[in-house]
């Protein structure tokens, strides 16, 4: 006797196609502002407009990794499992906007700097905060039960997030190629005021996807979890 | 003989030892991962100034980072010869530099750079890469100017 499985219609949290909508507006008013109404860098040229992608996807892994550590932080405290639920979701959130924010410096840095990549301070920082992160996800895979799984990830969820200063102030602290924070740095903002604009609307729009793609994963790993 | 059973009194307190502890390791581990990450990056160098590498007199052939500006009027390509010359400097020593092939993007007189490669026995660095530096500044082009660096590939 066989038996047949049938895929169980997972509807998502109700406020997702809200957030899509959002997300698919603010997005569309960044990628205008970026690509049109925005001055090319008077040294740089056009090539600067990956600054409004790259930074964006830099700053989501950094927001995703504290959301890691919050989340990993509550589920010690309190043992809930909508906790662990959100470490997971984020984590994989962030693994792949660090990626991106590499993949997106890599371009912006061949036409500049004259190389894809250089072992400079900011670039080695970023490549082992991800690679901690992706360590993050594989010990999760490393134990099914639950309750362990989810405390032995909360520990290294909450100490990981050391990495997020690190990065950023990895310019400071070193001789570096990266340059040092435009934004996120004392004394007012070091650009134009229509590319400061531009930047935080694409940054804007780069939250609002976050939130859906965390609210979409969150929804996924309950309804996974309360599969039968 | 057994032990009495734990009251539910008890094992709130024990949780709650538990989690002043798992606390008091976090923060711990937190200082102490800060510390580190930031000791180990004094210690460590990206590129050497022109007058650090002076001070440290590295060997001929010794492979080194260097780092500075761009000496204005010093920047020449031969692009027959794919001959690239400059003078790269920290305020206070020069370094010539020379290298093979078009400079990168954005290697401008007066703006950073970094140069990989040795020096040789007179002094001239030769420099199996260039990269050059851009700082945190975005400005629009003045009126009527068009951006200096156009990036089509050289």
């Amino acid at each position: 006797m066989t038996t047949t499985y049938y895929p169980r219609v997972v509807r998502g949290p109700r406020i997702l196609p809200y957030l899509a909508g959002a997300t698919a507006i603010v997005g569309a008013i960044a990628l205008f502002m970026a690509l049109v109404w925005a001055p090319a860098d008077a040294v740089q040229g056009d090539v600067q407009r990956i600054m409004y992608v790259h930074v964006p996807a830099a700053w989501l892994a950094y927001l995703a990794f504290v959301v890691v550590f919050l989340a990993s932080v509550a589920w010690l405290w309190g043992r809930s499992p909508i906790a662990d639920a959100i470490a997971v979701a984020s984590a994989e959130i962030g693994v792949l906007f660090t990626a991106l924010a590499i993949v997106l410096g890599s371009i912006w840095a061949k036409p500049t700097w004259g190389v894809w990549w250089t072992w400079e301070p900011r670039l080695i920082t970023t490549a082992v905060m991800l690679a901690m992160y992706v360590g993050y996800l594989l010990l999760r895979s490393l134990s099914s039960d639950f309750e362990r799984r989810a405390t032995r990830a909360a520990v290294v969820g909450a100490i990981a997030v050391l990495n997020v200063p690190v990065v950023h102030l990895s310019v400071t602290w070193m001789n570096a190629l990266h340059q040092l924070p435009s934004v996120l740095r004392p004394g007012p903002p070091a650009l134009d005021g229509r590319m400061y604009a531009t930047l935080l609307v694409a940054v804007a729009a780069f939250t609002l996807l976050y939130a859906y793609l965390l609210v979409a994963r969150v929804g996924l790993e309950r309804a996974r979890r309360s599969a039968p | 003989m057994s032990e009495p059973a734990a009251s539910p009194d008890d094992i709130r307190r024990g949780i709650g030892a538990r989690r002043v502890l798992a606390l008091a390791a976090l923060t711990l581990a937190i200082v102490i991962g800060f510390l580190a990450a930031q000791s180990l990056a004094g210690s460590a160098v990206y590129y050497l100034t022109p007058t650090e590498a002076k001070q440290r007199n590295l060997a001929a052939g010794q492979t080194a980072r260097l780092g500075g500006q761009v000496e204005p009027g010093s920047l020449r390509y031969e692009p027959a010869s794919r001959d690239l010359r400059f003078v790269i400097g920290d305020g206070v020593s020069r370094v010539q530099v020379i290298g093979t092939g078009a400079p990168p993007g954005l290697l401008r007189e007066g703006a950073g750079a970094v140069v990989e490669g040795s020096f040789q026995a007179d002094g001239v660095f030769r420099a199996s890469q260039v990269i050059a530096k851009h700082d945190e500044v975005y400005q629009a082009p003045p009126p009527g100017a068009t951006p200096s660096h156009r990036t089509t590939s050289p």
